[in-house]
């Protein structure tokens, strides 16, 4: 067996791909060696076989079509701003609902307002996440006061928004009051206290207007919409 | 046609220019595709997929022999359907008869190398060299497919293949010597003027 570097060579010779000094020494060689000639006979009959082989032509064309290769048509640059403006007022939707549902959790929303009104006005408001604790420790004095603590045992309790008169209750008591105010009244009180007719009215309203979400999701749509035809209209021109 | 001025014309988009290219182009890569393959039909999937990737990839063309970078985008095509033939092999575990009874002696079980007698009636000399090719190393079988088929230079075949031109050489030497040891077996189909030399003592 010849080495593998002379039929490496012979490979060569036969493509034209050796140096003119090689192509000499291997036609020396073969000239002088019947059995490397052989071997390059071989060769050059193996390479003509596979070169004679007839070019099958494709059976079909491979032609390409856009969406082949995932061209998308050109799209006008309104496109842009309606696709901004659809992702805007959807983040902004979806955090109004957000905000409407974790406001009234976290203490926020249409309750915090009315608890500060009620405490402004020095009425019994509701403070809903207020414990009586808060406002002892605040006020350690009025829970001493007087009247506080010599007001009937069963006096029926009233509803919130009670404000005691000035002339009778010392602040220190109306302190109390504000902190426990359906405990300490009695119907003793109930004669000396008043309630206020111009306190707004606790309700449940959602944090963000429902006007305003309402109004977010029709700019949502109307966008899409808007997107949708321009696509489409750029399709067909593209066609 | 301007190569030149339609593969620019591609790289800025115009897929009509690119499609130019492949009608141009489609045969030897088909041809290609199916050398190297050896079965028609996943030659043309093959084929068309090079093209989708020499598209989407035209943009990193840059210059030389818009041939050589296609047929490394066919080989690779070509390439990859081997390795999704290994992870998924087709052939059916129960073969069954068309009346849905299991297959007594499928084809499946049977030698996959030729019998003296289907050596004998293999009529034609294609036939004979595709079956000479199959038996090459894929990597062999490509640069031979290249270069003695499609008659790319070694540098071209060093593009497409992406090897060093040493190793074409050698891969080149080594697959012809295997094809010729091959096609020996099928002298008495071959044309008197390819008629292999008696083999010596080599």
């Amino acid at each position: 067996m010849k080495k593998f570097r002379d039929i490496e060579q012979l490979s060569a010779y036969l493509d034209g791909q050796l140096s003119p000094s090689d192509s000499a020494r291997v036609e020396s060689r073969t000239s002088s060696d019947p059995e490397l000639d052989s071997v390059l006979s071989d060769l050059r009959a193996a390479r003509g076989i596979l070169r004679k082989l007839p070019q099958r032509k494709a059976p079909r064309n491979f032609t390409l079509t856009r969406a082949m290769v995932g061209l998308k048509p050109p799209l006008p640059r309104t496109f842009s701003i309606f696709r901004f403006s659809s992702a805007f007022a959807t983040i902004l939707l979806v955090l109004t609902f957000a905000a409407n549902i974790l406001a009234p959790k976290m203490g926020f929303g249409a309750a915090a307002p009315v608890a500060e009104y009620a405490l402004g006005m020095g009425g019994g408001g509701g403070c809903d996440t207020c414990s009586p604790e808060m406002f002892a420790a605040d006020a350690p004095a009025a829970t001493e006061a007087p009247v506080a603590t010599e007001l009937p045992a069963l006096a029926p309790p009233i509803e919130t928004g009670i404000t005691a008169t000035p002339e009778l209750l010392p602040m220190s008591t109306e302190t109390i009051r504000i902190a426990a105010p359906t405990e300490i009244p009695t119907a003793k009180d109930a004669g000396t206290l008043e309630v206020p007719q111009d306190q707004p009215p606790v309700t449940n309203d959602a944090l963000i207007p429902l006007t305003w979400q309402i109004g977010l999701l029709v700019i949502v749509l109307l966008s899409a919409l808007i997107m949708y035809g321009l696509r489409q209209s750029a399709i067909r021109k593209w066609k | 046609m301007d190569e030149n001025a339609l593969i620019h014309s591609a790289q800025n988009g115009d897929l009509d220019s690119f499609n130019t290219l492949i009608l141009h182009y489609q045969d030897s890569v088909f041809h290609t595709a199916l050398r190297i393959i050896g079965d028609e039909d996943l030659a043309q999937d093959a084929a068309q997929e090079a093209f989708i990737s020499a598209f989407r990839n035209v943009a990193s063309f840059r210059g030389g022999s818009f041939k050589a970078w296609l047929m490394r985008m066919v080989t690779n095509a070509c390439y990859d359907e081997f390795r999704r033939q290994k992870r998924r092999p087709t052939t059916p575990l129960e073969p069954d008869t068309a009346d849905g009874e299991e297959m007594d002696s499928p084809r499946w079980l049977a030698d996959k190398g030729m019998t003296p007698a289907e050596k004998f009636e293999a009529d034609e000399l294609e036939h004979a060299i595709q079956h000479c090719l199959d038996a090459l190393p894929t990597d062999f079988r490509s640069v031979v497919v290249l270069a003695d088929i499609q008659g790319m230079d070694y540098s071209e075949v060093a593009t497409a293949s992406r090897v060093p031109l040493g190793t074409i050489k050698s891969r080149l030497a080594r697959a012809r010597l295997r094809l010729r040891e091959c096609l020996r077996s099928f002298e008495e189909l071959l044309p008197s003027s390819f008629r292999l030399q008696e083999e010596g003592d080599l």
